[in-house]
């Protein structure tokens, strides 16, 4: 039963962790830049999630308008600043990304916005079921994050693979410069990129917000770099390879404390992942060569 | 498209990019600091006219950004409260108390260079920590040096007040609420047998430290032992492990927010055993965040809130009138801080910083405070005070136990 408990538990932790690194990994995938402020995204996320659920208590509603808010907000990030920066050097549009993402954070612990303190984000697990079997329980929050997650990330696949802007995406992955001579429109398809990616961001922060019930201005600190080791690990760019090295660490992370405890903090043992990913296989999981 | 590095929305933006992160790094002052020269006045005051006097500063620092951004507010704000109701009842010695106070992200660095701006350029005649153990040690041996008194309000290494004679604690020092949870679990709940899961800091370290020591004299077994790191929100695979070893209690050291976590996961795990916690836990964010898995938690703290002493009636009341939150341990030990200076600063009769050491040296059941009564301080110059435990109880934190046995809470 502690196996398969634990099993359960870390796929609900690694259904966070993929929503908050799929839209980083979409973001690299065309623009070949390393977004640290999608974790800012992340927090504003959960943040219009409490908003909109202390306004008129409705779970769905509330990550419904988090979702279309954050992607705005990825929208505006990308017009307001990377999209100046495509031909410079990457570590143009990674220092501005540091520095948006400090910016933002400071910005919501200001007391007219999150202020300091965490606040509750009491939305249980949206009227979901707690389902119970002889092998492990999933409460209902847990349920909540599963089918959340499985769910975006059916309309993600369908569209990427299904509508023209979703064939644009994929050609501008592969090459970009190509992409356009060919007639994608690079604009739009890189403005859906970051509206798509950020509202996965912001979805992850309203459930993250309703897990722990807690939602504050530096909840976005520990993603801002875990999500940086799933895309290394996945390979960068590879959505698949996002979601598979998600489960890993998950995987990895909670056995590791289950079986032997807290030998080393969970986040380094997610380092420590990565240094023997990058030793042995540097271009990540399904990363190409 | 045109795409230009120079374009100049996109030098700007890298521009305001860069400046913002320094800007946040620098110690910013929050408070105007008054001109050390006032305006001579252009006509002798009236006789009728209460005569303006310079103030009495008092140098406050406390993380008011950062991760540690909640503690270092509630210490602020607890300690502006402190400044407002000493001058409402007409200052100190005729003269009104100014919080001179700086944002110090709970970094030592910064905390180093505050406390010398405090000391020189501010000339505050006595300092308060508002802020985290590290950011205290680091700010201490300047007081110590320059000769002017600190006071620690919630910050609990020992290696602060050993800094020397101008360095004293409001807070109960770690390791003797370590031994009253010992008490606490060994006497008070008769457990047989324990689970102890450690914060992985000074903080956590020390409790723990005294809680085995107590432990081990009362006889309690020790089944388990794990230290878990600051910030941790997954305790779920560690609850598993705590499951198998079927302990009677567990006692977890932890700030609120882990607390919150691990109690609520606790239930959700099927977890049904007695978490007894202590000051970390302290505030109304513990409930708030932890809702009904915070019934019937237990405690070890400072602040009794269901004590009948009017100054801690009164510091619950006013603070949450003031600010709209309800008050935390952390608060009420800035106030304290702030409480106990200026009861000195009264018995000294001066601003001379070996008067005030020797007034605070002098404290003797002194009730002015929320979190007290404190009996008197030590040679270390640690605060002897009893020390309650709580328990939540529909949704609030209630008189559990009282500890008033002088040799259980006095530092060794």
């Amino acid at each position: 039963m502690p196996f398969m408990q634990n099993l359960s538990n870390a796929v609900v932790l690694a259904g966070t962790y993929i929503l908050m690194a799929a839209g980083l990994t979409m973001v690299y995938g065309v623009l070949k830049v390393l977004h640290i402020a999608h974790a800012a995204v992340y927090t504003i996320g959960a943040f219009i999630g409490l908003l909109v659920f202390t306004w008129a208590g409705n779970f769905w509603l509330a990550l419904a308008v988090a979702m279309l808010v954050s992607g705005i907000v990825g929208v505006l990030i990308y017009r307001c600043t990377y999209h100046y920066m495509l031909d410079a050097p990457r570590t143009v549009p990674l220092i501005a990304s540091i520095g948006l993402f400090v910016m933002l954070t400071d910005l919501l612990q200001k007391g007219f916005l999150m202020g300091p303190y965490q606040k509750a984000l009491p939305a249980g697990g949206a009227g979901l079921p707690r389902i119970q079997t002889s092998w492990f329980s999933l409460t209902p929050k847990q349920v909540l994050i599963l089918v959340v997650t499985v769910a975006l990330l059916a309309v993600v696949y369908l569209i990427l693979t299904r509508t023209r802007i979703g064939l644009g995406w994929q050609a501008a992955a592969m090459d970009r410069d190509m992409a356009a001579a060919v007639g994608v429109n690079l604009n739009r398809v890189i403005a859906f990129n970051f509206f798509l990616g950020s509202a996965l961001a912001g979805a992850a922060g309203v459930l993250v917000g309703v897990y722990n019930n807690s939602v504050f201005a530096t909840m976005g600190d520990l993603p801002s770099y875990k999500a940086f080791i799933i895309i290394v690990l996945g390979g960068m760019g590879s959505l698949p390879g996002t979601i598979i090295a998600s489960l890993l660490l998950a995987l990895v992370e909670n056995f590791l404390v289950a079986s032997v405890g807290y030998v080393l903090p969970r986040d380094a043992i997610a380092f420590l992942v990565l240094i023997l990913m990058l030793m042995f296989r540097p271009h990540g999981l399904l990363g190409q060569e | 498209m045109r795409k230009s590095l120079f374009h100049p929305l996109a030098v700007i933006t890298i521009v305001l990019l860069g400046l913002v992160p320094l800007a946040g790094c620098g110690p910013t002052p929050t408070a105007a600091p008054i001109p050390t020269e006032a305006p001579a006045p252009t006509s002798p005051p009236t006789e009728a006219a209460p005569a303006v006097e310079e103030p009495i500063k008092i140098g406050f620092f406390s993380p008011t950004t950062g991760f540690a951004a909640a503690d270092g507010t509630s210490a602020l704000n607890a300690a502006q409260l402190a400044v407002k109701f000493i001058n409402d009842a007409g200052g100190v010695n005729g003269q009104p108390l100014e919080l001179v106070y700086y944002d110090d992200a709970a970094k030592p660095d910064q905390a180093a260079s505050i406390a010398r701006k405090l000391i020189e350029q501010d000339q505050v005649v006595a300092g308060i920590s508002g802020s985290y153990s590290g950011a205290t040690r680091a700010a201490a041996p300047v007081f110590q040096e320059a000769g002017i008194p600190m006071i620690s309000a919630y910050a609990i290494h020992p290696e602060i007040t050993a800094t020397g004679d101008k360095i004293f604690r409001v807070g109960t020092l770690a390791a003797v609420q370590g031994r009253v949870g010992g008490e606490l679990v060994g006497v008070v709940l008769g457990a047989k047998k324990v689970a102890i899961l450690t914060i992985d800091n000074d903080f956590g370290v020390s409790l723990t430290e005294g809680f085995k020591s107590r432990a081990g004299e009362l006889g309690v077994e020790i089944v388990m032992e794990e230290k878990y790191p600051l910030g941790e929100t997954e305790f779920r695979p560690i609850i598993g492990k705590i499951k198998e070893v079927a302990p009677d209690v567990v006692y977890a050291t932890a700030y609120y927010n882990e607390a919150a976590n691990l109690v609520s996961q606790a239930k959700d795990e099927g977890l049904d055993v007695q978490i007894v916690g202590q000051e970390g836990y302290d505030s109304p964010k513990f409930i708030e965040l932890a809702g009904e898995a915070s019934e019937g938690v237990v405690i070890t703290t400072d602040l009794n809130r269901d004590s009948e002493r009017p100054m801690t009636k009164l510091f619950l009341e006013q603070y949450k009138a003031e600010y709209g939150e309800d008050a935390d341990m952390v608060g009420a030990s800035a106030f304290d801080a702030v409480q106990v200076l200026a009861y000195a600063l009264k018995t000294a009769g001066s601003t001379d910083p070996g008067a005030i050491t020797t007034a605070i040296s002098g404290l003797e059941d002194f009730e002015d405070c929320a979190s007290g009564p404190f009996w008197y301080y030590t040679e270390e110059r640690e605060v002897v005070r009893p020390v309650s435990s709580q328990i939540v109880r529909d949704g609030a934190f209630h008189l559990y136990h009282e500890f008033t046995d002088e040799e259980l809470v006095t530092a060794k």
